[in-house]
């Protein structure tokens, strides 16, 4: 039996008083490729920001390639270091060229060398196909552009799950295709992906699974085919009839 | 088709250009010939004091009159004495050298190439040690001036660029230090800077001169010139934290998320990623900061050090020069001048390359 790459059991979340998230159970098998959507509000990136440390949690148990991710800072910085996240405003870094937003954490998080770096970095954002702006600096670049060279940036570091947060929300509509391409080929190489996002196309031609929340809660989860077609709950109905 | 292309007129004519900005309106058309008069009026007479009229050698001083215009030959006569203040004469070839390589040094370390964790410490030290070792001397047959002695234009620049050096990174672990996620850290650094910053700069300088001495002891004293430019430091990091806190406050969350999210361990975030654009998002304040500092400095003069403003002092106070007074204090200007102007046309510089998206 192969071993889930990110599995979540009861987990809960509180900020103060409110309950974001409520008993939420999840397994991402190795490969696949899971969309998360729901109504804004509904607790999406707090449960995937719980995937890499970024939010901590009330209690449950969250499994990542075999590591229990929680308080302890060093198993964080293992998992961080091999699971990528790409966020709704990019978060380059604005006072770094393109390159060096790249290059740098690749030095800082693996050591890796500045020369390996620099070929690496090179390699990503080829793929990309953002390596002709390379020297420029991220705000000189549209927002699809940028969001291409974040993924570069995350990818750098040879991750085996990319969390992707709503990675199209931000960005004018002519620019999306251009992001969800570069996703869709990530897909479809086996890369384990956890995606928040509103785009059922890209659900449709890549995910393995899809889960609506409503209100911190896992409402349905199905392949995208039951979710489209044969919603169970009421909820999934209306959020499907809105977002197509 | 070549005219048809052509830009339109740039040039709109010296008269057109003088009606436009300064004479739109009748009100405009007054105030513009009042400023003109009083500028003509104020140019004419100073270049005729500071030119025209002034007298640039003289045989001996009684040959300054005062009325006609400057007698620059107090300059001549003095100017060792405010650049110098109480450095041996026969050693002043040292104070001269040593200045040049902390000015060598500050305009090194503007270079955005220098601005990296290895070379700024490695180039300070560098530049402070020639100039600590140049003015001390005590080696190599030369004669031990201690830092009593020091004094003029080269004790004024040692104790600013001091005072910034000691100053900049300390500033930094205040301003890190007050974010702190410890309340105990972050509210005591809160409480010492709001105690450092409302205290007067003059009791703090004299704490450390003379108050210091009673209750520390020797060894760990220094000198007093050393005390004095920690304490100052100390004061101007109090202001220069708040600087760089206001800085990284406006750094988006998203930064730190993803510097996270990337593996990058805390240090890297700070000094990589936080620190670099909290300076940025702060320069017109950190120079405005630098350039009050520079003329601060004159205020150790009080706890008995001969800086250039005190020199100056002591120039036309033996009563010889008395009656230049003005030509000395224009030439002391004119030093203030040159140093802060450039510090904010720097700034400018710096600035517009930043907004470029550079450095
Ligand atoms: N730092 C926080 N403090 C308090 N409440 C928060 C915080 N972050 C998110 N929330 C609340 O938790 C709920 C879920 O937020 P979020 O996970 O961002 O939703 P989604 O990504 O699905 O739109 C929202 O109601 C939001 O107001
Ligand atoms: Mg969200």
């Amino acid at each position: 039996m192969h071993k889930p790459a990110i599995s979540i059991i009861s987990l809960e979340k509180h900020y103060g008083d409110f309950h974001a998230l409520k008993n939420v159970n999840l397994e991402v098998p190795d490969g696949q490729t899971l969309v998360i959507c729901g109504p804004s509000g509904s607790g999406k990136s707090t449960l995937i920001r719980c995937m890499n440390g970024l939010e901590s949690y009330t209690s449950g148990d969250i499994d990542v390639l075999g590591m229990a991710v929680g308080d302890n800072t060093q198993v964080l910085d293992q998992v961080r270091k091999r699971v990528g996240m790409v966020f709704q405003n990019f978060n380059l870094f604005p006072h770094l060229t393109n390159l060096e937003n790249c290059v740098l954490p690749q030095i800082r998080s693996l050591g890796r060398d500045r020369g390996a770096a620099t070929e690496e970095a090179q390699e990503q954002l080829k793929k990309m196909q953002v390596n002709i702006h390379a020297a420029k600096f991220p705000d000189q670049l549209s927002g699809g552009q940028q969001q291409r060279v974040a993924l570069a940036r995350a990818l750098c570091l040879k991750p085996e799950i990319m969390l992707f947060d709503e990675p199209t929300s931000a960005l004018d509509p002519e620019m999306i295709s251009e992001v969800l391409d570069v996703m869709q080929d990530l897909a479809r190489a086996d890369m384990t992906i956890v995606c928040v996002t509103h785009e059922m196309g890209f659900a449709r031609a890549v995910a393995d699974r899809v889960i609506l929340m409503a209100a911190g809660e896992i409402v349905e989860e199905g392949t995208p085919v039951q979710m489209f077609n044969n919603p169970l709950h009421d909820i999934t109905r209306e959020f499907m009839k809105v977002v197509n | 088709m070549a005219d048809a292309m052509a830009p339109p007129a740039r040039q709109m004519g010296a008269i057109a250009w003088l009606r436009k900005h300064f004479f739109n309106t009748w009100y405009d058309a007054i105030f513009s010939i009042i400023f003109a008069v009083l500028i003509f009026w104020g140019l004419q007479a100073l270049i005729g004091w500071a030119f025209v009229n002034a007298i640039w050698r003289v045989e001996n001083k009684n040959q300054c009159t005062h009325d006609a215009g400057a007698c620059w030959a107090v300059i001549e006569s003095r100017g060792r004495l405010i650049l110098f203040g109480l450095y041996p004469y026969e050693e002043q070839w040292r104070s001269t050298l040593a200045c040049f390589a902390v000015i060598i040094t500050i305009a090194l370390s503007c270079l955005p190439r220098f601005w990296s964790i290895r070379r700024l410490p490695l180039l300070w030290v560098v530049g402070f040690g020639a100039f600590v070792l140049l003015m001390r001397g005590g080696f190599a047959g030369l004669p031990l001036v201690t830092s009593e002695k020091w004094g003029g234009l080269s004790l004024t620049i040692f104790i600013f660029s001091g005072v910034f050096v000691i100053g900049m990174p300390l500033a930094v672990v205040f301003a890190l230090a007050r974010r702190s996620s410890l309340p105990v850290i972050a509210k005591s650094t809160g409480f010492f800077i709001d105690i450092v910053r409302s205290l007067p700069l003059l009791t703090i300088l004299f704490a450390a001169a003379v108050i210091v001495p009673l209750l520390v002891p020797e060894w760990l004293q220094g000198s007093k010139l050393m005390r004095v430019v920690v304490a100052f430091a100390v004061f101007f990091a109090a202001y220069q934290a708040e600087i760089i806190r206001a800085g990284l406050q406006s750094t988006p969350d998203g930064q730190a998320e993803a510097a996270s999210a990337l593996g990058m361990p805390y240090w890297s975030l700070v000094v990589d990623i936080l620190l670099p654009q909290a300076f940025r998002n702060t320069l017109p304040s950190t120079i405005n900061q630098a350039v009050i500092t520079f003329k601060e400095t004159s205020i150790v003069t009080i706890i008995g050090f001969f800086e250039v403003m005190a020199s100056g002092n002591a120039a036309i106070g033996t009563g010889e020069w008395g009656n230049q007074y003005i030509e000395v204090y224009v030439f002391l200007a004119l030093i203030y001048f040159v140093f802060v102007f450039g510090l904010s046309r720097y700034g400018a510089w710096l600035e517009k390359r930043m907004r470029l998206g550079h450095a």
